[in-house]
């Protein structure tokens, strides 16, 4: 794996109109969502900066984080195990599913295979995951659509948060008529609606879930798992066992922090002001196993020894990352490349600087893969200094290669480093860059007499594109001694205000029922303000207006329904699920639901329809103040509910209604006036 | 008498366009400042530094702190990419050597980059240019990102009589050059540049303005090979005219 490899991909890329259009829909279509998600808060520098501080301070006392997040993820009655390289996270899967598989008889010549619904998970990518588990004959299916559509294909990931960004919906119409046997067609919703059918009996009756993380929050040992489509909350719900992979490097401390990283995420990611699903798992639901394996497989390298006493490794920022993707989105070269010419399963300018760690020395070479312009920085919303560790990684200061090749210049090809060590000689004195330069402008306009810029050939690298501009006869050194300086007295004018930008102006004072059903109603779910009175004449009329006989409810949910038959057990045929809610956020137009006393999170889950009851004194302005709840931390699971269900797996086509509901209504009952 | 500067033009100003440093110069001096070149400069050490070759940058790095030292007053670069590495890239770079460091720390905050140093420091936009015709300007990454500016030539531009200021379409697009990237990644550097020569064209201006050499050298090469006939013109030749 070289340089020269690398650029035979990258022709690769290049010629292929597909992959460049698709790349080109992305890079514009991720750049504008995410300017506008964030166009949203008033103070994007200051939270930026105080994610840095936040994961700086994680980073520098990891192992005291660390210690005290499993004490609390173990006390929740959550198994937690930790993996120091990848053999150790599958041994420690395999034998979890062993136990399974001898508990549930899939043992003997005739038993079926494990079944494994897996959710997304950049740490399952990064050990190969997949690979081992089928080798050891268990049957893995991807949930994510874009996941299961690349894993269909016999591919891996394009892109850490849209897999199948590298594909157009020709490509997924013959994948599906070709593997699923349905008759060709180019319909997002129908290519969507078949594989939720697909999948949908995969979370049914898989006997293993495995989910990512996406932040392990420190003082209450919560996993927050982000995801759109509902199959996280699907995984980590439905099957009797959920095994939780995470990177030891996913830390917050509070759920204080937890709310500015989930204000920063979505928003890099997909351009959201929060995913439709934010899943906060404190403990095993009744009668549910859960495990939680905690991967090094290079992390504690990538953070050096000595970090506390101020001086990490020259890679630690790395460990700031959020697994978001804008510096992949924001990258010129991904843009032209695409996520599978980098060979690592980590793309991107993120990808360059912790493949050569986490994945495989030999992808430090990808570090070259940069023009440096910095569009990753200041994509990035925790400030990570990406091109500077670039530069690192380029200067042989991996802790990597620090082992294996001390050698600087990492990966540049061995021409360019002669034609710098000769620059660098003739530089170093400036007679002889003078006489250098002389030389250069005779031999130029010798080579070229009359074209200020020379035809150099392809090979050169830069005659590939472009000409190259002589070098003059006469350089301004030379010249310098000639130039006669005219100061003029005082001709500058006192510095005149540039200041375009205009003061904040405060967003007008708006009821919080007002901007929750606005919010929802840009999400595509409705809200609809009743008063106590009216509200059980406005629900049932809601129901028997979309042809709903039976609802599956949870106990806070039930004590709404008067005339309709409750079913409280999950039933896959039921259509509606009717629930409560423990809040609404107005500014997010989201709903928070915890499991617990009663209450399951099936009815929000299951049925097409999910029907919401919620009192207006419940509006709480912001997410921050809604995980201030003390039920997010004591109730066994929890979830922030953004919309309906949905994805862009495909072409970055909204597609409404996928695992989860495709329809959210919420009765807003307006309990601010005393009856 | 006249405060005096320090000229840092480096090298690609002073090999292969000297024009832009005689342009500089008169410059520098309208806005009421006299200009010292100390001759024995050469490069910052950026190509070096930015390949990963950090042993042959140092040599170059410390030669550039010694002749500076040498002087007094605010250095100016006309070019974001090497003033960056001299304020930014050299901390780096002596990161793990405390004298030399210091003496880095010292250079740094004596930097500055031509337009910055105009006008934030001499608070200095109207110069009395002339420009007639449409005018666009790239902004080059280091000295966008790198430094953060960019209100800065804008304001340049916006008080130059005559002139057009229209805007680029994807104005913040890296242009492909990266140093010694436009030479190991040819097929990559070709992408962007061909983006942001025809974002140029559609602007329809016969004219683009950077403020930065390298840009200036790689767009320009890349028009040359298409044969076409805009020009690339740095900043300081913008503001030289009357």
């Amino acid at each position: 794996m070289t340089l020269k490899s690398f650029r035979t991909r990258i022709r690769h890329s290049i010629a292929d109109e597909n992959l460049q259009i698709a790349l080109d829909n992305n890079a514009e279509r991720r750049r504008d969502g995410r300017l506008a998600a964030f166009a949203s808060l008033p103070d994007t520098p200051e939270r930026r900066s105080r994610a840095h501080a936040i994961k700086a301070d994680v980073v520098a006392n990891l192992d005291e984080y660390l210690i005290r997040f499993i004490a609390k993820v173990e006390q929740n009655g959550i198994i937690v195990h930790r993996a120091a390289d990848t053999g150790a996270a599958i041994r420690i899967f395999l034998e979890i599913a062993r136990s399974v598989e001898a508990k549930h008889n899939h043992s003997g010549p005739d038993a079926s295979p494990l079944l494994v619904a897996k959710s997304k998970s950049m740490v399952s990518e990064e050990i190969n995951f997949n690979h081992a588990l089928e080798s050891a004959g268990i049957r893995v299916v991807e949930t994510d659509l874009g996941e299961y559509i690349v894993q269909l294909r016999g591919e891996r990931p394009s892109h850490i948060i849209t897999p199948a960004v590298h594909l157009r919906r020709s490509d997924v119409g013959k994948l599906f008529e070709e593997k699923l046997g349905i008759p060709y067609t180019e319909h997002i919703p129908t290519l969507t609606n078949t594989a939720r059918k697909v999948l949908r009996e995969v979370f049914l009756t898989a006997d293993i879930g495995i989910s990512g993380v996406n932040f392990g929050v420190v003082e209450t040992g919560t996993l927050s798992i982000v995801t759109n489509e509902g199959n996280g909350r699907m995984c980590t719900t439905i099957p009797p066992v959920h095994v939780a992979l995470m990177g030891i490097e996913r830390l917050v401390p509070t759920l204080d922090d937890l709310a500015l990283f989930l204000s920063l995420l979505p928003r890099s990611a997909t351009g959201q002001k929060l995913s439709v699903y934010t899943s906060l798992i404190n403990s095993p639901l009744p009668g549910q196993v859960r495990h939680l394996i905690l991967l090094d497989n290079g992390r504690s390298a990538l953070r050096g020894p000595a970090l506390s006493a101020g001086e990490g490794s020259p890679l630690a920022e790395s460990l700031f990352c959020i697994r978001c993707g804008a510096c992949l989105n924001a990258c010129p070269v991904f843009r032209e490349t695409g996520g599978h010419a980098y060979g690592s399963i980590y793309p991107g300018p993120i990808g360059s600087v912790i493949s050569g760690v986490l994945v495989d020395p030999k992808f430090s070479y990808l570090a070259q893969a940069s023009s440096l312009c910095g569009a990753c920085k200041e994509a990035c919303p925790v400030d990570i200094d990406l091109p500077g560790m670039l530069l690192r990684v380029r200067a042989g200061l991996s802790p990597q290669s620090a082992i294996k090749n001390p050698e600087e210049g990492v990966g540049i090809p061995t021409t360019v480093k002669f034609g710098l060590k000769g620059f660098r000689l003739a530089a170093g004195n400036s007679s002889l860059f003078a006489v250098f330069q002389s030389l250069g402008g005779l031999f130029s306009h010798v080579y070229s007499p009359r074209r200020p810029y020379m035809h150099i050939p392809a090979w050169t690298g830069w005659g590939y594109s472009k000409e190259f501009p002589r070098l003059a006869v006469r350089p301004f050194r030379a010249r310098w001694g000639k130039i006669e300086q005219v100061v003029e007295e005082k001709s500058a004018r006192p510095l005149e205000d540039l200041n375009i930008s205009e003061p904040m102006t405060q967003p007008p004072h708006k009821p919080l029922s007002g901007q929750f059903a606005e919010e929802l109603a840009a999400l595509g779910g409705q809200a609809y303000l009743v008063s106590e009175k009216e509200f059980p004449a406005r629900l049932t009329e809601f129901l028997e207006s979309k042809g709903i006989d039976r609802v599956l409810v949870d106990e806070s949910g039930a004590r709404y329904i008067i005339q309709i038959p409750c079913i409280r057990e999950p039933d896959p045929t039921v259509r509606a699920g009717v629930t409560g809610a423990l809040a609404g956020i107005a500014d997010t137009g989201s709903l928070l639901l915890v499991s617990g006393a009663g209450q399951t999170l099936t009815a929000s889950l299951l049925p097409e329809v999910h029907v919401a009851v919620l009192k207006t004194s419940q509006l709480v302005p912001t997410l921050a103040e809604a995980l201030r709840r003390p039920e997010v931390r004591n109730a066994p699971a929890g979830v922030i509910i953004t919309g309906p269900s949905r994805t862009a797996d495909i072409e970055m086509t909204l597609t409404i209604g996928v695992h989860g509901p495709g329809e959210l209504h919420v009765f807003l009952i307006d309990d601010s006036i005393p009856v | 008498m006249a405060e005096t500067v320090q000229l840092f033009v480096t090298c690609l100003i002073d090999s292969f366009f000297p024009q832009i440093g005689e342009a500089i110069v008169n410059v520098l001096n309208r806005a009421g400042l006299r200009v010292d070149f100390p001759s024995a400069q050469t490069c910052c050490g950026q190509p070096a530094f930015n390949a990963g070759l950090r042993s042959e940058a140092r040599p170059l790095a410390e030669h550039t702190i010694r002749v500076f030292e040498k002087t007094t007053g605010a250095i100016i670069i006309p070019s974001g990419s090497c003033a960056a590495m001299v304020r930014h890239g050299y901390l780096e770079l002596f990161k793990d050597d405390p004298a030399w460091l210091e003496r880095a720390g010292t250079l740094a905050k004596r930097v500055y980059e031509f337009t910055e140093y105009l006008v934030d420091v001499r608070g200095v936009t109207q110069l009395s240019a002339r420009w007639p015709g449409r005018l666009t300007y790239h902004p080059s990454c280091h000295l966008l990102r790198g430094l953060g500016v960019d209100r800065q030539p804008r304001a340049l531009l916006a008080a130059v009589k005559g002139a057009e200021i229209v805007d680029l379409p994807e104005r913040e697009d890296c242009c492909g050059f990266g140093g010694v990237f436009s030479v190991e990644l040819p097929e990559l550097s070709a992408e962007f540049l061909k983006r942001k020569i025809a974002n140029f064209e559609e602007t329809e201006s016969p004219t683009l303005v950077v403020a930065d050499t390298g840009c200036l050298m790689h767009i320009q090469g890349g028009l040359a090979r298409q044969g076409k006939s805009q020009r690339v013109v740095h900043i300081a030749e913008v503001l030289n005219t009357l």
